[in-house]
Protein backbone atom coordinates (compact mmCIF):
# COMPACT_ATOMS: atom_id res chain seq x y z
CA UNK A 1 0.00 0.00 0.00
CA UNK A 2 1.30 3.46 -0.98
CA UNK A 3 0.00 7.00 1.03
CA UNK A 4 0.51 9.32 -1.89
CA UNK A 5 -0.57 13.11 -2.84
CA UNK A 6 -3.22 14.81 -0.65
CA UNK A 7 -3.07 12.22 1.60
CA UNK A 8 0.52 12.04 2.63
CA UNK A 9 1.09 16.13 1.80
CA UNK A 10 -1.25 16.95 4.60
CA UNK A 11 1.07 15.41 7.79
CA UNK A 12 3.81 16.60 5.33
CA UNK A 13 4.96 18.78 7.98
CA UNK A 14 4.95 16.98 10.93
CA UNK A 15 6.96 14.06 9.14
CA UNK A 16 9.78 16.20 7.74
CA UNK A 17 10.08 17.83 11.26
CA UNK A 18 10.20 15.02 13.14
CA UNK A 19 12.31 13.03 11.00
CA UNK A 20 15.07 16.38 11.71
CA UNK A 21 14.59 16.28 15.47
CA UNK A 22 16.36 13.58 15.31
CA UNK A 23 19.60 15.88 13.63
CA UNK A 24 20.25 17.88 10.60
CA UNK A 25 20.11 16.31 7.57
CA UNK A 26 20.42 16.73 3.78
CA UNK A 27 17.10 16.46 1.41
CA UNK A 28 18.52 12.71 -0.04
CA UNK A 29 18.75 11.45 3.45
CA UNK A 30 15.84 13.14 4.93
CA UNK A 31 14.03 11.72 2.17
CA UNK A 32 15.61 8.20 2.46
CA UNK A 33 14.55 8.49 6.18
CA UNK A 34 11.09 9.10 5.10
CA UNK A 35 10.81 6.07 2.92
CA UNK A 36 12.74 3.31 4.97
CA UNK A 37 10.61 4.20 8.53
CA UNK A 38 7.55 4.14 6.38
CA UNK A 39 8.55 0.97 4.85
CA UNK A 40 8.36 2.23 1.61
CA UNK A 41 4.30 3.83 2.41
CA UNK A 42 4.68 6.92 2.47
CA UNK A 43 5.53 7.59 -1.68
CA UNK A 44 5.91 11.47 -2.93
CA UNK A 45 7.86 12.17 -5.66
CA UNK A 46 11.34 12.87 -4.16
CA UNK A 47 11.30 16.54 -6.01
CA UNK A 48 8.44 17.80 -4.18
CA UNK A 49 9.78 17.19 -0.85
CA UNK A 50 12.01 19.84 -1.38
CA UNK A 51 9.82 22.76 -1.75
CA UNK A 52 8.19 21.51 1.45
CA UNK A 53 11.60 21.95 3.20
CA UNK A 54 12.15 25.31 1.49
CA UNK A 55 8.63 26.13 2.73
CA UNK A 56 9.50 25.30 6.49
CA UNK A 57 12.93 27.08 6.00
CA UNK A 58 10.62 30.20 4.62
CA UNK A 59 8.99 29.71 7.88
CA UNK A 60 11.92 30.07 10.55
CA UNK A 61 10.72 26.04 11.31
CA UNK A 62 14.46 25.20 9.75
CA UNK A 63 17.79 26.40 8.91
CA UNK A 64 19.92 24.95 6.50
CA UNK A 65 23.37 25.42 5.30
CA UNK A 66 25.72 24.11 2.35
CA UNK A 67 28.47 21.99 2.76
CA UNK A 68 30.99 19.77 1.35
CA UNK A 69 30.85 16.07 1.88
CA UNK A 70 32.47 13.24 -0.60
CA UNK A 71 33.39 16.68 -3.38
CA UNK A 72 29.60 16.85 -3.17
CA UNK A 73 27.90 20.17 -2.35
CA UNK A 74 24.81 18.94 -0.14
CA UNK A 75 22.40 21.54 1.74
CA UNK A 76 22.08 20.47 5.53
CA UNK A 77 18.35 21.16 6.72
CA UNK A 78 17.90 21.69 10.80
CA UNK A 79 15.37 22.05 13.20
CA UNK A 80 15.50 25.38 14.85
CA UNK A 81 14.16 26.33 18.30
CA UNK A 82 10.45 27.53 16.56
CA UNK A 83 10.48 24.49 14.47
CA UNK A 84 10.83 22.15 17.95
CA UNK A 85 7.70 23.91 19.35
CA UNK A 86 5.78 23.38 15.72
CA UNK A 87 6.94 19.81 16.26
CA UNK A 88 5.16 19.35 19.37
CA UNK A 89 2.23 21.24 18.54
CA UNK A 90 1.85 19.21 15.34
CA UNK A 91 2.73 15.68 17.71
CA UNK A 92 -0.30 16.84 19.90
CA UNK A 93 -2.86 17.37 17.28
CA UNK A 94 -1.65 14.41 15.17
CA UNK A 95 -2.05 12.34 18.87
CA UNK A 96 -5.46 14.20 19.34
CA UNK A 97 -6.75 13.44 15.52
CA UNK A 98 -5.43 9.90 15.33
CA UNK A 99 -7.06 8.83 18.71
CA UNK A 100 -10.36 10.40 17.21
CA UNK A 101 -10.30 8.41 13.82
CA UNK A 102 -9.19 5.49 15.90
CA UNK A 103 -12.30 5.76 18.35
CA UNK A 104 -14.85 6.53 15.44
CA UNK A 105 -14.00 3.08 13.06
CA UNK A 106 -12.94 1.14 16.37
CA UNK A 107 -10.19 0.68 16.08
CA UNK B 1 30.07 15.12 -25.46
CA UNK B 2 26.37 13.63 -25.29
CA UNK B 3 23.85 14.68 -22.75
CA UNK B 4 22.86 11.71 -19.94
CA UNK B 5 19.28 11.87 -18.66
CA UNK B 6 19.95 13.79 -15.70
CA UNK B 7 21.66 16.40 -17.37
CA UNK B 8 18.66 16.68 -19.98
CA UNK B 9 16.78 16.69 -16.84
CA UNK B 10 18.05 19.56 -15.49
CA UNK B 11 18.19 21.53 -18.67
CA UNK B 12 14.29 21.17 -18.82
CA UNK B 13 13.74 21.88 -15.29
CA UNK B 14 16.47 25.09 -15.55
CA UNK B 15 14.16 26.13 -18.03
CA UNK B 16 10.65 25.50 -16.77
CA UNK B 17 12.02 27.51 -13.56
CA UNK B 18 13.21 30.06 -15.63
CA UNK B 19 9.81 30.42 -17.26
CA UNK B 20 7.57 30.15 -14.26
CA UNK B 21 9.36 32.73 -12.31
CA UNK B 22 11.26 30.11 -10.42
CA UNK B 23 14.61 32.00 -9.54
CA UNK B 24 16.70 30.51 -6.84
CA UNK B 25 19.73 29.41 -8.30
CA UNK B 26 20.51 26.67 -4.83
CA UNK B 27 17.01 25.10 -5.74
CA UNK B 28 18.46 23.60 -9.25
CA UNK B 29 21.89 22.85 -7.26
CA UNK B 30 19.97 21.27 -4.73
CA UNK B 31 18.30 18.87 -7.35
CA UNK B 32 21.17 18.17 -8.82
CA UNK B 33 23.55 16.94 -5.64
CA UNK B 34 19.94 14.82 -4.98
CA UNK B 35 19.95 13.20 -8.35
CA UNK B 36 23.63 12.14 -8.48
CA UNK B 37 23.77 10.81 -4.92
CA UNK B 38 20.50 9.11 -5.84
CA UNK B 39 22.46 7.62 -9.15
CA UNK B 40 25.36 6.41 -7.01
CA UNK B 41 22.98 4.84 -4.82
CA UNK B 42 21.21 2.35 -7.77
CA UNK B 43 24.92 2.53 -9.08
CA UNK B 44 25.94 0.54 -5.66
CA UNK B 45 22.35 -1.74 -6.03
CA UNK B 46 24.55 -3.25 -8.76
CA UNK B 47 22.34 -1.08 -11.73
CA UNK B 48 24.19 0.17 -15.00
CA UNK B 49 24.45 3.95 -14.98
CA UNK B 50 21.38 4.22 -17.45
CA UNK B 51 19.58 2.45 -14.84
CA UNK B 52 20.52 4.08 -12.54
CA UNK B 53 19.68 7.30 -13.46
CA UNK B 54 16.76 6.10 -14.93
CA UNK B 55 15.39 5.13 -11.35
CA UNK B 56 16.60 8.64 -10.01
CA UNK B 57 14.64 10.21 -12.19
CA UNK B 58 11.69 8.25 -11.70
CA UNK B 59 12.20 8.50 -8.21
CA UNK B 60 12.30 12.37 -8.56
CA UNK B 61 9.43 12.95 -10.07
CA UNK B 62 8.40 14.32 -13.96
CA UNK B 63 9.23 17.84 -14.27
CA UNK B 64 5.99 18.99 -14.68
CA UNK B 65 5.15 17.92 -10.98
CA UNK B 66 8.07 18.77 -9.46
CA UNK B 67 8.05 22.30 -10.94
CA UNK B 68 4.35 22.88 -9.87
CA UNK B 69 5.30 22.27 -6.36
CA UNK B 70 8.25 24.74 -6.46
CA UNK B 71 5.86 26.48 -8.19
CA UNK B 72 3.10 26.69 -4.99
CA UNK B 73 5.31 26.05 -2.20
CA UNK B 74 8.85 27.40 -3.19
CA UNK B 75 10.44 30.70 -2.75
CA UNK B 76 8.65 33.23 -4.51
CA UNK B 77 11.46 36.13 -4.74
CA UNK B 78 10.42 36.70 -8.51
CA UNK B 79 6.83 37.37 -7.62
CA UNK B 80 7.53 39.69 -4.79
CA UNK B 81 9.87 41.73 -7.08
CA UNK B 82 7.88 41.78 -9.72
CA UNK B 83 4.56 43.20 -7.51
CA UNK B 84 7.25 46.12 -5.88
CA UNK B 85 7.96 46.74 -9.92
CA UNK B 86 4.51 46.94 -10.39
CA UNK B 87 4.07 49.40 -7.19
CA UNK B 88 6.81 51.59 -8.37
CA UNK B 89 5.83 51.79 -12.25
CA UNK B 90 2.14 52.87 -11.29
CA UNK B 91 3.48 55.45 -8.86
CA UNK B 92 6.03 56.89 -10.94
CA UNK B 93 3.30 56.69 -13.92
CA UNK B 94 0.91 58.75 -11.56
CA UNK B 95 3.78 60.89 -10.54
CA UNK B 96 4.71 61.87 -14.48
CA UNK B 97 0.92 62.02 -14.89
CA UNK B 98 0.14 64.66 -12.61
CA UNK B 99 2.62 66.92 -13.20
CA UNK B 100 1.70 70.71 -14.94
CA UNK B 101 3.60 70.13 -17.84
CA UNK B 102 2.42 66.85 -18.80
CA UNK B 103 -0.80 66.72 -21.15
CA UNK B 104 -0.61 63.77 -22.84
CA UNK B 105 -2.53 61.43 -21.63
CA UNK B 106 -2.12 58.97 -24.93
CA UNK B 107 1.63 58.21 -23.77
CA UNK B 108 0.15 57.49 -19.83
CA UNK B 109 -2.29 54.93 -21.25
CA UNK B 110 -0.02 53.28 -23.44
CA UNK B 111 2.63 53.27 -20.44
CA UNK B 112 0.18 51.79 -17.92
CA UNK B 113 -0.56 49.18 -20.69
CA UNK B 114 2.91 48.00 -21.59
CA UNK B 115 4.20 47.98 -18.02
CA UNK B 116 1.44 45.40 -16.81
CA UNK B 117 1.65 43.44 -19.78
CA UNK B 118 5.27 43.36 -19.48
CA UNK B 119 5.12 42.23 -15.55
CA UNK B 120 2.18 39.43 -16.50
CA UNK B 121 5.14 38.53 -19.68
CA UNK B 122 7.79 37.86 -16.96
CA UNK B 123 5.85 35.94 -15.26
CA UNK B 124 3.96 36.83 -12.79
CA UNK B 125 0.78 35.06 -12.21
CA UNK B 126 -1.82 37.20 -11.44
CA UNK B 127 -2.88 39.54 -13.89
CA UNK B 128 -5.26 41.33 -11.79
CA UNK B 129 -3.35 41.98 -9.04
CA UNK B 130 -0.62 43.69 -11.53
CA UNK B 131 -3.58 45.44 -12.95
CA UNK B 132 -4.28 47.07 -9.89
CA UNK B 133 -1.21 47.48 -8.67
CA UNK B 134 -0.12 49.68 -11.92
CA UNK B 135 -3.81 51.32 -12.02
CA UNK B 136 -4.95 52.33 -8.91
CA UNK B 137 -2.28 54.88 -8.59
CA UNK B 138 -2.97 57.01 -11.10
CA UNK B 139 -6.86 57.85 -10.65
CA UNK B 140 -6.48 58.37 -7.05
CA UNK B 141 -3.70 60.60 -6.64
CA UNK B 142 -5.29 62.78 -9.34
CA UNK B 143 -8.44 63.07 -7.30
CA UNK B 144 -6.38 63.50 -4.37
CA UNK B 145 -4.72 66.43 -5.59
CA UNK B 146 -7.21 67.78 -7.57
CA UNK B 147 -10.22 67.31 -4.22
CA UNK B 148 -12.36 66.26 -7.28
CA UNK B 149 -14.68 62.93 -4.63
CA UNK B 150 -17.28 62.95 -7.17
CA UNK B 151 -19.67 60.89 -8.72
CA UNK B 152 -19.22 59.59 -11.43
CA UNK B 153 -15.63 60.69 -11.98
CA UNK B 154 -14.76 58.87 -8.73
CA UNK B 155 -15.79 55.51 -9.92
CA UNK B 156 -15.45 55.71 -13.83
CA UNK B 157 -11.78 57.34 -14.19
CA UNK B 158 -10.23 54.49 -11.72
CA UNK B 159 -12.37 51.80 -14.08
CA UNK B 160 -11.18 52.82 -17.02
CA UNK B 161 -7.62 53.12 -16.07
CA UNK B 162 -8.57 49.51 -14.55
CA UNK B 163 -9.75 48.32 -18.04
CA UNK B 164 -6.23 49.36 -19.69
CA UNK B 165 -4.12 47.94 -17.09
CA UNK B 166 -6.09 44.66 -16.86
CA UNK B 167 -6.00 44.44 -21.51
CA UNK B 168 -2.18 44.99 -20.69
CA UNK B 169 -1.81 42.35 -17.84
CA UNK B 170 -4.03 39.53 -19.54
CA UNK B 171 -2.50 40.07 -22.44
CA UNK B 172 0.74 39.32 -21.30
CA UNK B 173 -0.37 36.69 -19.37
CA UNK B 174 -2.19 34.91 -22.85
CA UNK B 175 1.14 35.87 -24.52
CA UNK B 176 2.99 34.29 -21.84
CA UNK B 177 0.50 30.70 -21.37
CA UNK B 178 0.86 30.91 -25.31
CA UNK B 179 4.70 30.52 -25.39
CA UNK B 180 4.50 28.12 -22.54
CA UNK B 181 2.04 26.02 -24.56
CA UNK B 182 3.88 26.04 -27.64
CA UNK B 183 7.13 24.67 -25.85
CA UNK B 184 5.04 22.11 -23.94
CA UNK B 185 5.31 23.31 -20.48
CA UNK B 186 1.78 24.30 -19.56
Amino acid sequence: MYVVGETLKGHLDLLLLAILSEGPAHGYAVIESLRMRSEGVFDLPEGTIYPALHRLENQGLLSSQWSEDSGRRKRIYQLTPTGQKALTTHQAEWLKFSKAINTTVGI
Amino acid sequence: MAENQIQAYLRVLKRQFWIRGITDPESLAEVESHLLESVEAGMCQGLSVQEAEQQALERFGAVNIVVRTFEREGKDGMQKLLLALAVLMGFLIAYVDSRPTWDDTGITAGMMLLSSGLLTLLGYRRPWVIALAVGLWTPFYEMYLSGNFRLPGVILFPLLILLITSMGAYTGWAVRLGIRKTLNLA
